[in-house]
């Protein structure tokens, strides 16, 4: 376990070998969010409902869904990518680990600085934006185990399309198609309940929105059904679990180290 | 710890080419000794030290480490193995040496008196300590291969897998690395292997040699027997003349 820890920590302090990179990440965070609540205050003028959320309703789900994206969203699948191109994943597989859970760790200990030095201050800059908190009080626990829940997913996803770079070698053109996908269907930018009906009914039978859409409306209190949505999400990281697992034993065997 | 490989292949497929990087090779590493592996390159020598440390899955024959397989014991062999790679490093790009050095304390979980005692028996050999403090980014090549080669003893590996350790680097620090290499050989007992396109590595360390080429064996026996059997004692002729296709 120690070892694993010692990952994080080590991400941790590369994360901070670069200062002005972090006030750059903030900065952008913050102008997104800012730019989201605009957007959606000119959208609502003159209308107080679009589909079943109101205007209130909705700047709460966009701020928390920026700041759940800060914790939940991971370089693991850029990560790889640039392991396996350059041959550098020979360090990683030559240690007595295992290569699954360090990358695991290494992303935890991304998830643990950014939350304090980006997520904290996003979310009194929320408080301020739209003067009030974003999160509801009384589902709180349920809205948290959620999160966790979509974190697992979240990583397991990049994980299982990061290892694809195992057969492909190069994968951002796929990486550019999934994530203009991703951040369409998952509800990051748009809560999903404002899709039109064909789109809604694909979407619920895909596991993009047990990453942002499930959590951010159990957060936001705007979630109907606790236990299926939770139940949903169980589903999808037993999947991605079983998906991961089987894409690393038949991607291992494929590996080519490049560059010599 | 003794190393046997018997029949070893590895093919690589690229579109419709096949490519025979290794071709039913066999041979035994005894325990202790310092063995160089020379080649033209792409004959082959970095796809099998890359299988005797398991990273490639070999598409055919068995590696037995010690009577261990990566099969059954991988996560022991690794223990037991160091591996420093020229060309690429494995310290920690952003963030101080020392950093990849407490990492592979704990990861292969070193005792803190062995731990202070190699690193102590480092920064004397090979001056380590001036740089440990200091991030590889800012670091010359041959001060990060010793970095290197230090973070890849700390452990007291059983064997050290060595490929092309001394590429790019000055003369004085060659010799600095290899007279360190020579010197964990003989108060460890270490079994090194080592892969390199600088015959006069070979004539300082090695008492064995295999020679690959296009993925076969041309030559496994001692640095002296290759010199009598060539009738001379120049190992840069000896080595073109393999090379060039004639006969040993």
């Amino acid at each position: 376990m120690r070892k694993y820890l010692r990952y994080s920590y080590i991400s941790i302090k590369e994360y901070l070998a670069y200062p002005s990179n972090i006030l750059a990440e903030l900065a952008s965070k913050l102008i997104y969010l800012f730019m989201q609540i605009c957007l959606w205050k000119a959208l609502f003028d003159g209308s107080t409902m679009h589909g079943n959320l109101s205007y209130i309703d909705t700047i709460k789900y966009v701020a928390a869904a920026c700041i759940v994206s800060i914790i939940i969203e991971c370089n693991t699948i850029d990560r790889m990518n640039q392991q396996i191109r350059s041959g550098d994943i020979v360090n990683d597989l030559l240690r007595p680990m295992d290569f699954k859970l360090m990358m695991l760790f290494k992303h935890f200990g991304n998830t643990v600085i950014k939350s304090l030095l980006i997520a904290v201050p996003t979310f009194l800059f929320a408080i301020r934006l739209i003067s009030g908190i974003p999160f509801s009080t009384d589902r709180l626990l349920w809205g948290l185990i959620s999160v966790s829940l979509a974190y697992a997913i979240h990583f397991l996803y990049s994980l299982v399309i990061g290892m694809l770079a195992f057969f492909l070698i190069v994968t951002w053109p796929l990486n550019m198609l999934l994530g203009a996908i991703y951040k369409i269907l998952s509800g990051i930018w748009i809560p999903v309940t404002m899709f039109p009906e064909f789109l809604y009914r694909i979407n619920m039978f895909l596991p993009f929105r047990a990453v942002y859409a499930i959590p951010v409306s159990l957060l936001t209190g705007s979630a109907g059904d606790v236990k299926g949505s939770i139940l949903c999400q169980l589903m999808w990281l037993s999947v991605f679990l079983i998906l991961a697992e089987f894409v690393w034993m038949k991607g291992y065997k494929k590996l080519v180290v490049q560059g010599g | 710890m003794g190393i046997e490989v018997r029949n070893l292949s590895k093919t690589y497929r690229r579109r419709r080419a096949v490519i025979n990087a290794v071709n039913d090779i066999s041979f035994t590493v005894e325990t202790g000794s310092i063995t160089g592996f020379i080649g033209a390159n792409g004959a082959g020598k970095s796809t099998t030290i890359k299988m005797m440390t398991g990273i490639l899955t070999p598409d055919a024959g068995a590696i037995s480490i010690d009577g261990m397989t990566f099969e059954k014991n991988r996560k022991d062999i690794m223990r037991r193995i160091g591996v420093v790679f020229g060309q690429r490093s494995v310290l920690c790009w952003d963030i101080p040496i020392i950093e990849t050095f407490r990492l592979f304390k704990d990861i292969y979980r070193i005792p803190t008196n062995i731990y202070k005692e190699n690193l102590e028996a480092f920064s004397d050999i090979l001056g380590i300590d001036k740089t440990i403090h200091k991030p590889p980014r800012q670091l010359s090549l041959g001060e990060r291969m010793k970095a290197d080669l230090a973070a890849s003893l700390l452990y007291n590996p059983d064997v050290l897998f060595l490929d092309e350790p001394t590429i790019g680097i000055d003369v004085l620090s060659k010799e600095k690395i290899r007279n360190f290499i020579k010197k964990i050989n003989k108060t460890r007992g270490t079994t090194i292997i080592l892969t390199t396109h600088d015959m006069s590595d070979i004539e300082a360390l090695c008492e064995n040699m295999i020679i690959l080429e296009k993925g076969a064996i041309r030559y496994d026996g001692t640095l002296c027997g290759l010199k009598s059997d060539a009738h001379t004692e120049n190992l840069e002729t000896i080595v073109k003349n393999i090379f060039a296709g004639e006969a040993v």
